[in-house]
């Protein structure tokens, strides 16, 4: 149980180039995932099956960017649900049907995702508050604006929207490249820029970072911030995948994404973040989905295939399978003669 | 002290008898009015009687159109009858012990009257029981609480479930005649609501029509987004599907594209009404040559029954005889009977025009 009782560093240590551990993990489930899908429903990657499941892949992958954020400052944010419901509501209310109000609508969602992000980040990083509770807290005031709002009935999504968010460019669906842009956003930050490195150091040791004369609060409370951006690009995503999304539609979100940071190979307990892995991560799941969907055994078996198929992803990360075989290995040496 | 507590003891005794006694007085749900002379209200409907009321509607979860739509037809239907003096609402925003405690504080600020919707099922009974024993016309509706009538409520108000299933089943039998593949698309898995429609489904249909899926019913939680990936699953792994019945049409919208992206034509299409979903065939009905379309109403209209027979009941009017709510058939795109499709693109795509209400009143509704 390495995670328990430190931080894991995430690369592997037999690989000459740094790729993580998360990556190979991920990505090689993956490639399993799609050649058992192949052999037993092969429908499930068909065309139609892959255009329908991508979408909502890109859909998770981008909220699993926005906890990721939040889970490599140590912290956890439950107002994933909240946030993405919020915007959905927001984008198709204000507009209703009217694609020219589109843009201010957009506009008005992102203000509340700052805002709300700033609540979480002042209590969280500020305040020291547990997040948790906190982002349980600022998750049900979202759904209080989003009842004042909407009184909980979303409109339908605008034609523009629908277009732009549930539409495809070459045969790809729009929302891959927004996922991609979301991705790479995300990458190119937190591996490349000055704050990004800060971000991450203070992830892996706060107090440490602290020492250094590093805005601990400051960066903590950032996280919440982008994250909570991220989550609106998400719910805008919906609304535009979905003719018409109901007001709670970020709940069906909420674990899957802290699934998808975990899968990932980026520790709950905070440090290093590994965003390819937790994209990758999110079409996996989706694939699941798709693939227990296909095979057309009853909704009781499909949530057994699910839970067993996270218990391995999470388990491959936890237990200590070395530590295991080599005790294994060595009792049946000293048993032999 | 001494005083004190023999002044307080027997507080407490005339407070038990005069609990006893008034237990005693009420024996069940509205019984001022049963089997008394019928009065009415000159120039409101027959269920309207003499005596004046006030009623409350309670709402186990009130935060989507369909409720929007449901609530305020019930306000409107209410206030056809004058004698009803005071109209209240409270909504269990999906929290059980809220909608309990609802009903218990309706009781207690003494409403004659209570139309309930009880989501929570059986959870809501002993306090459905508690309304009644207290002498409150006690009607809940749509779901079934358990219990009994005259024993727990005094009327439960159903929907014709299996209603909805036989019309289905009719419609698919003349406008797909050869047989085929049928998809049935549900709401979360094991609804009694979806069980009985499929039930009806299948004794409705010969052999000739197979059920392709999972039975009884995809389970899709009335969840658009999650309808589209199980929908785009059938669409990959079935080649041919003849007809789609969902109990929710509405939420096929955004998954029906699939077909013709696939190179598909939409196949025909049994379930219940909504603008977008109207809208929606109306546009693409010209490119896909196998979308016929056939709605039954979606039942917004159930409580309309449910409160005129509480108020029936409450004031001495004519107790209704119709004891569920049968959705009618509401469009057919074939036979045009009782109405082609009826498609306002003028209004929002969340109303429902098969209720009573007008459209542009539900468009109004939450703004």
């Amino acid at each position: 149980m390495a995670d328990a009782t430190k931080r894991e560093t995430g690369l592997l240590k037999s690989s000459p180039v740094n790729v993580s551990k998360g990556l190979i993990t991920i990505g090689s489930a993956t490639v399993l995932l799609l050649i058992i899908s192949g052999i037993f429903a092969p429908s499930s990657i068909s065309p139609t099956s892959l255009s329908a499941m991508l979408p909502v892949a890109s859909v998770l992958a981008i909220a699993g960017l926005g906890q990721m954020l939040v889970v490599q400052q140590g912290g956890i944010d439950l107002s994933v649900a909240g946030a993405m419901s919020l915007a959905v509501v927001i984008v198709t209310h204000v507009p209703d049907g009217n694609s020219g109000m589109l843009g201010p609508a957009v506009l008005l969602a992102i203000a509340f995702a700052i805002a709300a992000g700033i609540v979480n980040g002042l209590m969280i990083g500020g305040l020291g508050l547990n997040p948790i509770i906190a982002t349980l807290g600022t998750n049900a005031l979202l759904y209080g604006l989003n009842l004042a709002i909407s009184g909980g009935r979303p409109r339908i999504t605008t034609t523009l929207l629908a277009s732009i968010g549930g539409g495809s460019t070459a045969g790809m669906p729009n929302a891959v490249f927004f996922a991609l842009a979301a991705l790479l956003l995300v990458a190119v930050f937190v591996k490349r820029t000055v704050a990004g490195r800060r971000f991450e150091v203070i992830g892996d040791n706060p107090r440490a970072a602290r020492a250094m004369g590093l805005r601990v609060k400051l960066h903590q409370t950032s996280a919440y911030i982008w994250a909570q951006l991220l989550y609106c690009g998400a719910g805008i995503l919906i609304a535009g995948i979905t003719s018409q999304p109901i007001a709670y539609a970020g709940d069906t979100y909420l674990l899957p994404s802290v699934a998808v940071v975990v899968l990932g190979g980026t520790s709950l307990l905070g440090g290093r973040g590994f965003a390819i892995p937790t994209v990758i991560a999110a079409i996996f799941l989706q694939q699941l989905n798709q693939f227990v969907f296909s095979l057309g055994v009853s909704s009781a078996i499909q949530i057994i295939i699910q839970a067993a198929a996270l218990a391995v992803g999470v388990s491959l990360y936890t237990v200590n399978w070395a530590a295991i075989w080599t005790a294994l290995t060595r009792r049946t040496r000293a048993v032999t003669p | 002290m001494k005083p004190r507590t023999k002044l307080g003891t027997l507080a407490v005794a005339v407070a038990a008898v005069s609990l006893i006694l008034s237990g005693c007085s009420s024996t069940g749900g509205g019984g001022s009015t049963a089997g008394g002379a019928v009065t009415h209200v000159k120039g409101a409907p027959s269920w309207c009687g003499t005596k004046k009321i006030s009623l409350a509607l309670l709402d186990g979860f009130g935060g989507n159109s369909w409720r929007l739509v449901t609530t305020a037809s019930g306000k409107d239907e209410a206030s056809k009858c004058p004698s009803v003096t005071k109209y209240l609402y409270a909504d269990g925003q999906g929290n059980v012990q809220k909608a309990i405690s609802d009903i218990k504080g309706m009781v207690s600020t003494g409403v004659n009257a209570m139309v309930v919707f009880p989501d929570a099922g059986q959870a809501i009974l002993p306090a459905l029981t508690t309304a009644y024993k207290a002498g409150v016309v006690t009607v809940p509706y749509r779901v079934f609480p358990g219990g009994k009538a005259g024993v727990n409520y005094d009327k439960w108000i159903g929907d014709d479930f299996a209603n909805d299933g036989n019309n289905w089943a009719a419609w698919i039998t003349k406008n797909v005649p050869n047989g085929g593949n049928i998809l049935f698309l549900g709401g979360p898995a094991g609804n009694s609501q979806s069980v009985t429609e499929y039930n009806a489904l299948r004794k409705g249909l010969s052999d000739k029509y197979t059920f392709i899926g999972e039975t009884p019913f995809q389970p899709t939680n009335w969840d658009p987004t999650l309808t589209q990936q199980l929908l785009s699953a059938d669409i990959a792994k079935y080649p041919k599907i003849d007809v789609i019945v969902s109990d929710f049409g509405p939420t096929l919208v955004s998954a029906l594209p699939l077909f013709p992206k696939s190179g598909r034509s939409i196949p025909a299409l049994a379930t219940s009404d909504g603008n977008s979903l109207s809208c929606f065939w109306e546009d693409n009905h010209a490119a896909n040559p196998d979308f016929k379309l056939m709605t039954v109403a979606t039942g917004n209209d159930n409580v309309r029954l449910a409160v005129d027979y509480a108020v029936a009941k409450a004031t001495g009017g004519e107790i209704p005889t119709a004891d569920s709510f049968k959705g009618p058939i509401f469009e057919d795109s074939v036979s045009q009977q009782p109405h082609g499709v009826q498609c306002d693109k003028n209004l929002p795509g969340d109303v429902y025009l098969s209720a009573q209400m007008p459209g542009a009143t539900q468009a109004t509704l939450g703004k």
